[in-house]
C-alpha cells in the first residue's frame, strides 16, 4: 500500500495540479470589486445607521441610568427624610403619652380627694341629719315620757295633778331614764 | 379503565419546556446522550462488520481519481479577458450578498430592544470597533479604518462559514436524477482559491504602509520600522530582515487564511470518502467518517470564525503599529 503522505502529495506536487498555488485572475478581479463594493455600499448605507442606533441606545441607556441614579438619590432623600419624620413622631408620641399619663395621673388624684372630699362631705351630712332625727326623736319620747307618767300618775292618785306635780313627776321620770345610750351623749 | 378516562378534563396540559430552559431532569437527559452516543457507536460498529463482509479488506488503487480536482475553477461561463464566472466567483458573491444583505437588513430594522440577529450584527460591529480602538491609536484613524476591518471579519467570516455547506456545484463530476445530469455535491470555500486571501492581504498590506507613509513620512516610516535600541553596523542586519519581515506579513496572512481553508477541506474530503476512493477500500471511509465529522465540526464552528478574526485583528495591528512610532 502507498504511504498516506505519497497518496496526498502526488496529485497536488504534480504539474498539471500548479493551479492550486497559483491565484487565478479572474477571481482576483472579482475579489477586489466585490470587496470594493461591499466596503462602499456598507460605509455609505449601514454602518451610519447601526452607528446613530448604537449612540441612541447608548443615550438612552446613559439617561436611564442617570435617571435611575436620580430617583435612587430622591428615594434615598426621602427615606432619610421619612426616617427622621418618624424618629420625632416616636419622640412626640412618647412625649404625649408622657403627658397623658402625667395628666390621668393628676386627674386620678384630682378625682380622688374630690371622692374623698365629697365622701367626707356626706359623712358629716349624715351625721348631723342623724344627730338631728335622734334630738327629735328624744324630744317626741321625753313628750310621750312625760304624758304617760302623768296619765299614770292620776289613774293611780284618782286625782288631777297640779302643774307643778306634772313638773316634778315629768322629771324625776326622765331622770330615770338613761339616753346617755340613745344619743351618745348629745342631749 | 382507560388511560384517557383517568385523565382528569381540568387538569392542565403538561407545559413543553422552552428550548433554553434547562432540562427537568439532567440525570434523564444524560442517559438520553448515552444512550444516543451508544446508538450511533453500535450503528457504526455494524456497518464496518457490513462493510467488511460486503466489499472485503483488499483494495485496489485508483489512479484516475484526483481528489482535489474539485478546487479548480471551471469556467461556468465567459464574460471578458481573464474574467469567467465559476463557483469561486459564485461563492464570493453569495458571501458577499450575505455580508451586505445581513448587514443593510439589520442596520434598516435598528430596535431599541434587539432580537437574535440584530445581537450578532451589533456583536461583530462592536468586536471589530474594539479591534480598531484597541490597536490603533489614533481614534480618528480607528473610526475611519473601522470600516474596512468590520468588512474583512464579516466577509471573510461568510465566505468561511458558507464553504462548509455540500452544494451540488462540481460540475468537472456529475451524477443522474431522473435523467438529468446533476453537478456532483461538495464542499467548497471562496478562499481555497489564493486569489481571495492574496488580494485581501495585498490591500491590507497597501493600506497599512500608505498609512504609515503618510503619517510618518518616509524617513519616520523607514525608521520606525528599527527596532528600537538597535544602531550602528548592526542596522546593516536588522534593517533587511525587518523590510523583509514586513513582505512576509503579505505571506502570512495570504497562506495562513488559504491553507487552513484548503487543508480544512480537503482532510473533511479525505475522511469523508476520499481516501476509500483512493484506495479502493470501502472499508476505510466507513472507518474514517467519524474523524471526517469530528474535523468537519471542528472546522465549521471554530477555524471559519477564528480565521476570519486572525485576518481582522493582524489588519488592525498592522494598521496601528504604521502609525505609532516605537
Amino acid at each position: 500500500m502507498q504511504p498516506l503522505a505519497g497518496i496526498i502529495s502526488a496529485p497536488i506536487a504534480s504539474s498539471s495540479n500548479s493551479w492550486l498555488i497559483t491565484p487565478n485572475v479572474g477571481l482576483t478581479i472579482w475579489t477586489l470589486v466585490v470587496f470594493a463594493i461591499c466596503l462602499f455600499i456598507l460605509s455609505k448605507v449601514a454602518f451610519p445607521r447601526i452607528r446613530k442606533a448604537l449612540d441612541d441606545r447608548r443615550l438612552t441607556i446613559s439617561e436611564s441610568i442617570d435617571a435611575a441614579q436620580r430617583t435612587r438619590e430622591e428615594a434615598e432623600r426621602l427615606l432619610a427624610e421619612y426616617r427622621e419624620r418618624l424618629a420625632e413622631a416616636r419622640q412626640q408620641a412618647e412625649q404625649i403619652v408622657q403627658r397623658a399619663r402625667q395628666t390621668a395621673e393628676a386627674h386620678a388624684h384630682e378625682a380622688q380627694a374630690d371622692v374623698e372630699a365629697r365622701r367626707q362631705h356626706l359623712l358629716e351630712q349624715t351625721r348631723r341629719e342623724i344627730e338631728a332625727e335622734t334630738r327629735r326623736s328624744i324630744g317626741q319620747i321625753r313628750r310621750e315620757v312625760a304624758d304617760l307618767t302623768v296619765m299614770a300618775t292620776e289613774k293611780v292618785t284618782r286625782r288631777a295633778l297640779t302643774e307643778e306635780d306634772q313638773k316634778r313627776l315629768v322629771e324625776d321620770a326622765l331622770a330615770e331614764l338613761d339616753f346617755e345610750t340613745l344619743t351618745g351623749g348629745v342631749r | 379503565m382507560s388511560a384517557i378516562a383517568t385523565t382528569s378534563p381540568a387538569a392542565p396540559a403538561p407545559r413543553a419546556p422552552a428550548a433554553h430552559e434547562p432540562p427537568a431532569n439532567p440525570e434523564a437527559a444524560k442517559r438520553r446522550r448515552r444512550r444516543i452516543l451508544w446508538g450511533v457507536t453500535l450503528i457504526w460498529i455494524i456497518g464496518f462488520v457490513v462493510f467488511g463482509a460486503a466489499f472485503g479488506l483488499k483494495g485496489h488503487k485508483n489512479n484516475k481519481f484526483e481528489f482535489i480536482q474539485p478546487y479548480h475553477l471551471e469556467t461556468w461561463a465567459h464574460i471578458a479577458g481573464p474574467i469567467d464566472f465559476n463557483k469561486g466567483v459564485l461563492y464570493l458573491l453569495i458571501a458577499a450578498a450575505l455580508t451586505v444583505g445581513l448587514t443593510v437588513w439589520v442596520a434598516y430594522r435598528m430596535q431599541r430592544r434587539p432580537g437574535r440577529v440584530q445581537m450578532i450584527v451589533e456583536w461583530m460591529y462592536d468586536l471589530s470597533m474594539r479591534l480598531s480602538r484597541d490597536n490603533i491609536e489614533n481614534p480618528q484613524m480607528a473610526l475611519r479604518w473601522f470600516p474596512v476591518i468590520f468588512t474583512l471579519f464579516v466577509f471573510i467570516l461568510f465566505t468561511n462559514l458558507i464553504g462548509y455547506i455540500p452544494l451540488p456545484i462540481n460540475t468537472g463530476d456529475t451524477f443522474k436524477l431522473f435523467g438529468a445530469q446533476i453537478p456532483a455535491f461538495q464542499i467548497y470555500a471562496a478562499d481555497t482559491n489564493v486569489a481571495l486571501p492574496l488580494v485581501l492581504a495585498l490591500g491590507v498590506f497597501i493600506a497599512y504602509n500608505a498609512v504609515g507613509l503618510k503619517a510618518q513620512g518616509v524617513r519616520g516610516y523607514l525608521k520606525s520600522l528599527i527596532p528600537q535600541g538597535v544602531g550602528g553596523k548592526m542596522l546593516i542586519f536588522i534593517f533587511p530582515l525587518e523590510v523583509i519581515s514586513h513582505f512576509l506579513r503579505l505571506l502570512s496572512l495570504t497562506i495562513r487564511l488559504w491553507a487552513n481553508l484548503l487543508a480544512g477541506h480537503l482532510l473533511i474530503d479525505f475522511m469523508a470518502g476520499a481516501m476509500a476512493v483512493l484506495l479502493g477500500l470501502q472499508l476505510i471511509g466507513w472507518l474514517t467518517l467519524p474523524i471526517g465529522v469530528a474535523i468537519y465540526l471542528f472546522e465549521w464552528v471554530l477555524i471559519a470564525g477564528l480565521q476570519a478574526f486572525i485576518f481582522a485583528i493582524l489588519t488592525a495591528i498592522y494598521l496601528g503599529g504604521a502609525t505609532s512610532r516605537h
